[in-house]
């Protein structure tokens, strides 16, 4: 239990460090030296120092969507196992509470973004209602896949201990196509390229980044506190599934776990490096694509079950 | 049982009472108020207490040839518990809402069918034979009927109440075609069959009366009334008509499956596949609407979904000997029932609340009236919250339990699989959908600047229309942390069912339940140290008021805001076979371009294939015109002839 804990506020404190490895990888690909690793605490702590400017439209919505949108995710983290550690809570049915959960965060972001009566922000909200519908789907027919495997609609089945090897020995070519519609689901969820460009310099063309543009001083910083924890949070699923070793010793099992997540972190940074964002209109189609994924993976169980 | 006939007797005589003080506006208002109320609530309490003692009876002879019978089990408790507290509160928020004293007389009509719907529904519930069920369920049709006609100045109202009165009529048909084929098979008007129906014509028993029911609930495609019939009624009828009055249709389809106690895996394959399609159309019509009242009724399809779902989930769990996936899906069907009752009444009044005081329903003239409107704002917040199935409000709990049923049909092979697989998915996107549909009804009516002059400047009073939206938003809340009780009491709803899980242990319902408790106040306990942690971080900062930000533009206009057909485009493109988009935007052209519009209407594919329906029944009956001609003696004649005709055939 206070492994799980420690671990826990591990995974809080180290989230900005390992989105700083996305950055490094983006400024390596343009051949440049990039900002320290480092960078996301020194931005927070900027930011926690500032003081706020408000816009005379917003309401108490407005104030509560940054602490909402990160609470969500700080809860859901504890229902995560982390290097293959039982997670501090457990329960059947926990998958669900965690995405709806998201979800309510999601609605709280949207809301403050509409709070501020601006076009662009507007305009982000209604992407940020469209695109993640798709991914909710592809994530349960994921969870589907894997209720089928392991007969529990927890966490700690899929992601803890031997578990995520147990998966693949059962299911192993139908997890490949899970790991690339879990990717998929990352890139959405957290507004990365394909999806959402967060480095872009124009206002029209952003989801996420658009609809913080009003938030100043802490209440910024906690939406970025949390948007670096919600990236920790999906990329810890597939450094699991990636790397689905369990070690004995809780170092070491440490060390492959966060192997695997630079190997997701830095997969992100290369897909923003090489590919372009693509036009609102297909991100529909890409993201259709990870639902796609899922649905196979579940075809390919069910014929060797049979 | 006497005391749930007292408080029906109250009822209406609160509605006749109205009727006769009419010349004392607010002596009739709040005499029939109170009555109303008081029976209410007393037939709250009697049924509280049936729910939880043994089922009872009571039976009248009516002119000597029908008895009038009444039963009271577990499952017609729970519906009245929920007619009752809705209604109750409806009738509470009526007092300040129907407050023109010029229409005096025409409010104590309203009062009058009001009572009379609230009593009929209450019957509909506990009605023990087809006669007694068939009667009520006309009075209900009828007096609702009356009440969406309210403003019956208007045209589109008369429409409306015109398309509900055939919609209940035809269906009304259907079910009592049902009726008719199980008298054709026992000979009697009790509800009790001794297994001398074929199980195909069970099939087809049911098939009927799921017609006919689902048209009173709005299943699609029998939901084109729904749409119609809600933005035309008032506020608070609106509220009990789509909170509790389309759920008799919900109480139907159980009673009758009950009643055939027949448990083939087609009936809930049929629920199932019907729910998916309601659920899924019904929340992406909503996203198309402009209209508030309009947008509300399309959810009311979506729910009806979800409680299909439910309902399917659990059939198909009895079908194939599933106990616990049969209970979860019930349980969590009937416990929608309760949620969407609350969040959908608190909903209503909340958008009756912005007609009284803006005076329009259209969504994109409104804006910002959260800053005037604290109560109904923040109420109403809740209440979008809630029937987007988020947690800690009580949407997500009976969506939870249909999702566990759901992934307890995973288990199996074929078709519960390929259904339960479906099921989940639709539930997923109904979710999904149904927050981008309430962020755009919170985010364009209550956030942002005012659209238009109506949304400036506008208050809100009226104590009795704000306390009743304090109840319900209060009561989501509960029931989202709390659910236990609530759980218990839909599980005594599915016992009564008479499908042998009496036995069937509650442990591990009660041990879910528990976990929402523990972990939705941890989510809570989360926020209010993130709180905290705020409070001290902006502690002796500099806190400044500016305007938005416009990416640099510096004369921005409020009707630059994002409106919400804007932010529901892009989700119907992608629905766009099932919701085909009309445009009138006439081009702008030249160099000094001409002041242009734009108005968009998202159509609804059963309203557009109505008319094929429609178009060779009005041909045929336009043909037998003749028929009908005026004449009263050749109507005697026609009388004499049927009844000479009858002499020799009979």
């Amino acid at each position: 239990m206070i492994e799980s804990i420690v671990l826990w506020v591990l995974a809080i404190l180290t989230a900005p460090f390992f989105s700083a490895l996305i950055l490094k990888v983006k400024a390596f690909f343009g051949g440049k030296k990039g900002p320290p690793l480092l960078i996301n605490y020194y931005t927070l702590s900027k930011l926690f120092k500032k003081g706020s400017v408000y816009s005379r439209s917003t309401t108490f919505i407005f104030k509560m969507g940054p602490m909402v949108s990160l609470g969500v995710v700080i809860t859901g983290l504890m229902f995560l196992p982390i290097a293959g550690h039982a997670p501090i809570f457990s329960f059947q049915g926990d998958v669900i509470f965690v995405l709806y959960l998201l979800g309510l965060g999601r609605f709280f972001t949207i809301a403050a973004a509409m709070d501020t009566a601006s076009p662009f922000e507007g305009m982000g909200a209604a992407r940020e209602a469209f695109f993640p519908i798709i991914c909710e789907a592809s994530m349960f027919m994921i969870l589907i896949l894997f209720y089928s495997l392991t007969d529990e609609l927890q966490l700690s089945t899929y992601f803890s201990g031997n578990n995520p090897l147990e998966l693949w020995k059962t299911a192993g070519s139908p997890l490949i196509f899970i790991v690339l519609a879990f990717f998929i689901i990352l890139l959405t969820e957290n507004s990365r390229v394909p999806v959402d460009d967060p480095a872009t310099h124009l206002e029209l063309t952003m989801i996420h980044e658009v609809m913080v543009l009003d938030h100043s001083g802490p209440d910024l910083a906690l939406i970025e506190l949390g948007s670096f924890c919600k990236l920790f949070f999906y990329s810890a699923f597939i450094a699991r599934l990636i790397f689905p070793f369990n070690m004995e010793n809780l170092y070491l099992s440490g060390g492959v776990f966060v192997g695997g997540l630079i190997l997701v972190y830095a997969a992100t940074g290369i897909m923003e490096s090489v590919i372009a964002r693509y036009r609102m209109d297909k991100v529909p189609q890409f993201v259709l694509t990870s639902f796609a994924l899922a649905l196979f993976a579940i075809v390919i169980t069910l014929e060797f079950v049979k | 049982m006497d005391l749930y006939f007292l408080s029906e007797i109250l009822i209406v005589f609160g509605g006749f009472a109205a009727l006769f003080l009419s010349k004392q506006f607010s002596m009739m208002r709040g005499g029939a108020v109170l009555l109303i109320c008081t029976g209410c609530l007393l037939g709250l309490y009697s049924s509280v207490t049936m729910l939880f003692g043994e089922t009872v009876l009571a039976s009248f002879k009516y002119l000597n040839v029908f008895s009038l019978s009444f039963k009271v089990d577990g499952l017609s408790a729970f519906f009245l518990i929920v007619i009752f507290l809705v209604s109750a509160l409806g009738t509470l928020y009526s007092y300040h809402y129907l407050s023109d004293s010029k229409k005096a007389f025409r409010i104590a009509v309203n009062y009058l069918f009001f009572s009379l719907l609230i009593a009929s529904m209450a019957l509909v519930v506990t009605a023990n034979n087809m006669i007694t069920f068939m009667f009520c369920w006309e009075i209900m049709s009828l007096s609702s009927f009356f009440l969406v006609i309210y403003n019956y100045e208007e045209e589109a109202n008369r429409k409306a109440g015109y398309l509900y009165f055939v919609f209940s009529h035809v269906g009304a048909m259907f079910i009592l075609a049902s009726f008719g084929l199980i008298y054709s098979y026992t000979g009697n008007f009790t509800f009790t069959l001794n297994g001398e129906i074929p199980d195909t014509t069970k099939i087809l028993i049911f098939v009927l009366s799921f017609i006919g029911f689902g048209s009173k609930a709005g299943v699609f495609p029998f939901h084109i009334w729904l749409p119609h019939a809600h933005p035309a009624a008032p506020s608070h009828i609106s509220a009990v008509m789509s909170g509790v009055m389309i759920k008799t249709g919900i109480y139907g389809i159980l009673r009758m499956y009950t009643i055939l106690d027949l448990h083939t895996p087609v009936l809930g394959n049929m629920v199932l596949v019907f729910g998916m399609i309601s659920g899924i159309l019904g929340v992406v019509y909503a996203l198309g609407q402009h209209d508030l009242k309009r947008l509300l009724a399309y959810h009311s399809v979506e729910n009806i979904g979800i409680i299909l779902i439910g309902i399917g989930i659990g059939m198909t769990g009895v079908a194939y000997n599933n106990p616990t996936m049969a209970m979860l899906g019930f349980a969590g069907g009937l416990l929608h029932v309760l949620n969407h009752a609350l969040f959908k009444s608190l909903l209503f009044m909340g958008a009756g609340m912005v007609l009284h005081k803006t005076g329009t329903r259209s969504i994109d003239m409104l804006g910002g009236l959260l800053k005037n409107m604290k109560v109904t704002g923040t109420t109403f917040l809740i209440g979008s919250l809630a029937i987007s199935g988020l947690p800690p409000f009580n949407g997500f709990v009976s969506e939870f339990f249909v999702y566990l049923g759901g992934f307890n049909g995973i288990s199996m092979d074929r078709t519960p699989f390929a259904l339960s697989l479906l099921a989940i998915i639709s539930l997923a996107v109904i979710g999904g959908l149904a927050l981008a549909c309430f962020t755009k009804v919170v985010g364009v009516v209550f956030q942002g600047e005012p659209r238009s002059q109506a949304a400036e400047n506008v208050n809100e009073n009226g104590a009795t229309m704000l306390i009743p939206m304090g109840i319900l938003a209060v009561l989501c809340a509960v029931i989202g942390v709390f659910p236990e009780i609530f759980i218990r009491l839909s599980i005594k709803g599915v016992s009564a069912m008479g499908l042998g899980y009496s036995q069937l242990s509650l442990e591990p319902f009660i041990e879910m339940t528990g976990n929402i408790t523990r972990y939705t106040v941890l989510f809570i306990a989360v926020f209010l140290v993130i709180f905290a942690i705020r409070t001290l971080l902006y502690r002796g900062k500099k806190i400044t008021q500016s305007g938005t930000w416009g990416c640099g533009f510096t004369q921005p206009t409020v009707k630059m805001q994002y409106t919400g057909s804007s932010y529901a485009a892009s989700i119907l493109a992608f629905f766009k076979p099932f919701a085909p988009l009309r445009e009138n935007h006439p081009a702008i052209q030249g160099r000094l371009p001409a002041k242009t519009h734009y108005h968009s209407h998202i159509d609804d594919i059963a309203e557009l294939h109505l008319d094929k329906i429609t178009r060779p029944i009005t041909f045929l009956f336009d043909k037998l015109h003749w028929i009908q001609h005026g004449d009263i003696h050749l109507y005697i004649g026609y009388i004499l002839l049927t009844i000479i005709l009858l002499l020799f055939f009979v």
